[in-house]
C-alpha cells in the first residue's frame, strides 16, 4: 500500500512539472480542428460511456466533425441531465427522443442528416436457450403493437405522472388485448432485466407482465446499469431477457457498423450477436439518442441540425 | 474484463494509475489531479465544519454533564442512509442554482458528509472528557483551577487522544463516503468508480478505488502526526520503557466510545 | 422561500400520485408488495454479513489476544479495508472470486470483510476487557482454557462485542442501500428510482420512503441486538449502575 503512495505521489510531481512544461498542451492534443467552431464554446452533459461509444463523442467528431469544449458526465438521459440543461450547467445533453422532458421544457433536438444514431428500434434481446415458440410468439405479438407515439405516451404516464411502471405496462398490454391469460409460456423459468433509465424498466416491466399472463416464472433485475454492464449479464445466463435498442447494440456489438435503416440494421445485428443470443421480431417504436439545446442555445447560435455545431463562430 | 488473472488486474491498474495522460484534463476527461484535489476539498471542508460544531458541543456536554442526549441523538444520525440522503437534498436543492455552478450538488453533498462527520467526533469528545478521572480534575480544583481552565488545562489535553481518534475515523469515512458525490454528478475520485463502474472499465475503477484508499491512509498518517506533536507524552505513554500500561488503556478507552454508540 | 414551497407544496399533477415528501406512505401502499420484498432482502443483506463477520472474527480476534505481537498488524490491516470505498468493493468482489457480474453475492461477501475488519478489534479488546481476577477464579476453580473462553471470557466480552455489532449492522443498512445505486434490489433501487423520476420537478415519495424504511431497519435491528445483550448478560441488571 505505501508503494503505491509513494508511486502515486511521484506521479502526481512527475505530472506537475510535465504540465507546467508543456503549458496548453492538453487542449491541442485533444480535439481535431475544433476550435473557433460552436461546439468549442459549449459543454455537454451525458452518460460516462458516451465519450467513448461509436456513436458519442467520436461518432460525432466523424460524421460532423464537433468537438465540444467540455464533456461533463450527468447521467443516461436522466433527470440530472434534463436539469443540467435546463439549469445551465451544460449547454447541450444527449438524451433519448421519447423523453417527454424535452417538450415540457422547450428543448431543441438537432437533427442527425448523416444519421450518426442509427435507427433504434426497440426489440427484445433473449437468451436461445429460454426463446420457446411460446415466448417468442408472446414478445413478438408485443412488438406488433408498439409504435413511437404508443411509448411515448407511455413514458407521459410514467415520467411526468409518476404512475408506476408496473401498472402502466399492465394497463397498456389489456388495452391491447395482449393481457389474456394463457399458457403459452408455462413452464419457463425467465429472468427480465433492464439497464438503468425508466423507459427500459417500463418494456421490461411490458415484456415481463405479458410473460407472467402466459404462465412464465418471470424475476425482475431493473435498473441494472449501462449496456457495457448488462450485456456481459446476458452472455452469461444473469439476466435472460432485456428491451433494447437495435442501433445500439448493433454499434456496441460491431463498432465499425456502418447499417443505419431499421431493416439494414436488423441484418447487420443477427451477424454480430454471442452465440447464446438472439433478438426477435423488431418493434416500430423508435427511441434513439439525440443531442438536445436549449431553445435560447439554438437560437443564439441559430442551430437546428448536429452539423451547425462545427461552423466556425 | 473479467477475465485474466489477479496479476493482470494489477498490472492494469497499475498502467491506468501511471499513465499520464489520465492525470491531465481535456476537454473529454478531467484527470486525476483535478478530481483528487477536488475529493480533498470536499473532506476537508465536511470534516472542518463537523469539527467546528462536534468539538465544542463535545467540550461542553462533557465539562457540564448537560444535555447527553445530544450525544444518542447524533449517534442516531449514524443510522441515515447516505445515499438516500444525498439524492433527497439533490433533488430538493440542485434545481435552484443556475448557471454554470455546481454549488446546487455541492451543498447537498456537504451535508451528507458533516453529518456522518459528526458522529464519531462528537461522541469521542464527549467520551474523552467524561473519560477524565474524577482524581484528577479534583486535584485541578485543589490547585485553586476554575471551570474554564480545567477545561482547557485539564480536561481538553487528557482527551486529546480520544478526540483525535474520532477525528481520524471521520476522516476516513468522509474520504470513503465523498465517492457518493458522484452519483450525483459532482466530481472527485468517486467519479472514476461510477465512470469505470458504468463502461465496465476495470482499471479506472479500481485505480479509483486505490486513489481513494491511498488517501485516506495519506490523511490518517497526517493525523497520526499531528496528533503526536499535539499530545502531551504524560498522556500517550510514549515515554521511553513504562508508558506501556498508560498508552493500552488509552486505546482500550477509544475503542470502547468508538464501538459503544450510546 | 422557493424552497420551502418545493417541500411543502403537494404538486397538482393529473395522476393520483403527489410528489409531497409526505406522500411516503400512500406511496408504500400502492407499491406494497415490491417494497415489502426490498425490505426483507435488506434485512438479510444487513443482517447475515454480521453474523458471517462475527463467526470469522471471534477466532482471529482470540488469536491476537492470546499471541500479543497479531494485535498491531490485524488492527492496521482490518483498518486498510476500511478505506475502500464500498462501491468499489461491490464490483470488485465478483471478478476477484469469478462470480458472475451480477451474482446477489457480491454484496454481502463485501460487508462481510467490512464485518470483520471492525469485528476483529472488537473481539481482542472485548476479550482484554475481562478483569484479570475474573480470569484467575474461573482458572482456579478448576476451569480448562477451552472452558474458561466460552463460559467465562466470552460472556463477560458480551457488552463490548455487542457494542460493535451494533455500529457494524447499522453501517450495514446504509451501504447495502448504496448497491441497490448499482442494480441490487434492495431498498437503495427507491433512490434510483425517486431519483429518475425527479423530472421536471422532484419526486419525493419513494426517496423520503427509502430514507424511513432504512432508519427504521436500523433502530429495529438496533434494538433486537440491545435485547438479546439484556437477555445473555443477566448479572449486569443485578448491579446497581454506577
Amino acid at each position: 500500500m505505501k508503494h503505491k503512495i509513494l508511486i502515486a505521489g511521484a506521479a502526481a510531481t512527475a505530472l506537475a512539472l510535465t504540465l507546467s512544461a508543456c503549458g496548453s498542451s492538453s487542449s491541442d492534443s485533444s480535439s481535431g480542428g475544433g476550435s473557433g467552431t460552436v461546439a468549442s464554446k459549449l459543454i455537454l452533459g451525458g452518460p460516462p460511456e458516451f465519450k467513448k461509444r461509436a456513436d458519442g463523442i467520436p461518432g460525432l467528431a466523424k460524421h460532423y466533425g464537433v468537438s465540444f469544449g467540455k464533456y461533463t458526465v450527468t447521467d443516461t438521459g436522466g433527470p440530472v441531465t434534463v436539469n443540467a440543461l435546463k439549469n445551465g450547467q451544460v449547454d447541450a445533453a444527449d438524451l433519448f427522443t421519447t423523453d417527454p422532458s424535452i417538450e415540457a421544457n422547450h428543448f431543441v433536438i438537432l437533427t442527425d442528416p448523416k444519421a450518426n444514431f442509427a435507427a433504434q428500434n426497440v426489440l427484445p434481446i433473449i437468451s436461445k436457450a429460454k426463446a420457446t415458440d411460446g415466448v417468442k410468439t408472446t414478445l413478438n405479438a408485443i412488438s406488433a403493437k408498439l409504435d413511437t407515439a404508443g411509448l411515448g405516451a407511455l413514458m407521459v404516464k410514467v415520467v411526468t405522472q409518476k404512475q408506476d411502471p408496473d401498472a402502466v405496462a399492465k394497463a397498456w398490454l389489456s388495452d391491447q388485448g395482449l393481457s389474456t391469460a394463457g399458457t403459452a409460456a408455462s413452464g419457463v423459468k425467465l429472468t427480465v432485466g433492464s439497464a438503468n433509465f425508466p423507459e427500459n424498466v417500463l418494456l421490461a416491466q411490458i415484456y415481463a407482465e405479458a410473460l407472467k399472463a402466459q404462465g412464465a416464472k418471470i424475476s425482475l433485475k431493473l435498473n441494472i446499469g449501462s449496456r457495457e454492464k448488462y450485456v456481459p449479464a446476458l452472455k452469461d445466463g444473469s439476466v435472460d431477457l432485456m428491451p433494447e435498442y437495435n442501433g445500439s447494440i448493433l454499434q456496441y456489438l460491431d463498432p465499425n457498423a456502418t447499417a443505419t435503416a431499421p431493416d439494414e440494421v436488423f441484418t447487420a445485428l443477427q451477424k454480430v450477436l454471442p452465440k447464446n443470443l438472439i433478438v426477435l421480431t423488431q418493434s416500430a417504436a423508435q427511441d434513439s439518442d439525440a443531442i438536445v439545446v436549449t431553445k435560447a442555445t439554438a437560437a443564439k447560435y441559430g442551430l437546428t441540425s448536429i452539423a451547425d455545431l462545427a461552423k466556425k463562430q | 474484463m473479467a477475465t485474466g488473472g489477479a496479476g493482470e488486474m494489477i498490472g492494469q491498474v497499475f498502467s491506468w494509475l501511471t499513465d499520464s495522460a489520465h492525470w491531465r484534463d481535456t476537454p473529454l476527461d478531467t484527470g486525476i489531479t483535478t478530481q483528487l484535489l477536488a475529493h480533498i476539498k470536499f473532506s476537508l471542508i465536511a470534516v472542518g465544519i463537523a469539527g467546528a460544531i462536534a468539538l465544542p458541543l463535545g467540550l461542553f456536554i462533557g465539562h457540564t454533564r448537560r444535555a447527553t442526549f445530544l450525544v444518542a441523538g447524533a449517534n442516531a444520525l449514524r443510522s441515515l442512509p447516505s445515499v438516500g440522503l444525498l439524492v433527497l437534498l439533490t433533488v430538493m436543492i440542485a434545481p435552484h442554482f443556475h448557471g454554470r455552478t455546481d454549488v446546487g450538488f455541492v451543498i447537498p453533498t456537504e451535508i451528507v458528509l458533516v453529518l456522518l462527520a459528526i458522529p464519531p467526533i462528537l461522541s469521542n469528545t464527549y467520551a474523552g472528557v467524561d473519560n477524565v478521572s474524577p482524581a484528577v480534575t479534583d486535584a485541578a480544583r485543589g490547585m485553586g483551577m476554575r471551570g474554564r481552565q480545567i477545561l482547557f488545562g485539564v480536561e481538553l489535553p487528557c482527551s486529546l487522544p480520544l478526540i483525535f481518534s474520532g477525528i481520524r475515523s471521520a476522516t476516513l469515512q468522509v474520504i470513503a463516503t465523498a465517492t457518493i458525490a458522484s452519483f450525483v454528478p459532482l466530481g472527485g475520485l468517486g467519479r472514476f468508480i461510477y465512470d469505470g463502474l458504468q463502461q465496465q472499465d476495470y482499471p479506472q475503477m479500481i485505480g479509483g478505488g486505490v486513489l481513494v484508499a491511498a488517501l485516506a491512509l495519506t490523511a490518517d498518517m497526517l493525523l497520526a502526526l499531528i496528533q503526536r506533536l499535539v499530545v502531551s507524552r504524560g498522556i500517550s505513554g510514549r515515554f521511553s520503557k513504562s508508558g506501556g500500561a498508560a498508552a493500552d488503556a488509552v486505546d482500550a478507552a477509544i475503542t470502547r466510545a468508538e464501538v459503544a454508540p450510546v | 422561500m422557493s424552497l420551502l414551497h418545493a417541500v411543502f407544496a403537494t404538486a397538482d399533477s393529473p395522476s393520483s400520485a403527489s410528489s409531497s415528501p409526505w406522500h411516503f406512505f400512500g406511496y408504500f401502499l400502492d407499491h406494497r408488495s415490491q417494497d415489502l420484498s426490498w425490505l426483507w432482502t435488506h434485512t438479510w443483506l444487513s443482517v447475515v454479513p454480521v453474523i458471517v463477520g462475527l463467526l470469522i472474527a471471534l477466532p482471529l480476534g482470540w488469536l491476537s489476544r492470546r499471541y500479543g505481537w497479531l494485535y498491531p498488524p490485524m488492527v492496521s490491516i482490518t483498518g486498510l479495508l476500511y478505506t475502500i470505498p464500498s462501491i468499489a468493493l461491490f464490483v470488485l468482489v465478483p471478478p476477484l472470486l469469478g462470480l458472475s457480474s451480477l451474482d446477489p453475492l457480491q454484496v454481502p461477501i463485501a460487508l462481510t470483510v467490512y464485518s470483520v475488519a471492525l469485528l476483529v478489534r472488537v473481539v481482542a479488546d472485548g476479550l482484554a476487557s475481562v478483569p484479570e481476577e475474573v480470569n484467575q477464579a474461573a482458572t482456579a476453580i478448576g476451569y480448562g482454557r477451552a472452558r474458561r473462553l466460552f463460559a467465562v471470557e466470552l460472556p463477560v466480552a458480551v457488552p463490548v462485542i455487542a457494542a460493535g455489532l451494533r455500529v457494524a449492522t447499522v453501517s450495514n443498512v446504509s451501504m447495502v442501500a448504496i448497491a441497490g445505486t448499482i442494480g441490487m434490489s434492495n431498498l437503495g433501487q427507491l433512490f434510483q428510482i425517486g431519483k429518475d423520476l425527479s423530472t421536471p420537478t422532484a419526486y419525493y415519495p419513494p426517496i423520503v420512503l427509502g430514507i424511513v424504511l432504512c432508519v427504521l431497519l436500523a433502530l429495529v435491528l438496533d434494538a433486537l441486538i440491545i435485547l438479546a445483550t439484556r437477555l445473555m448478560t443477566p448479572w449486569r441488571r443485578a448491579v446497581p449502575a454506577k
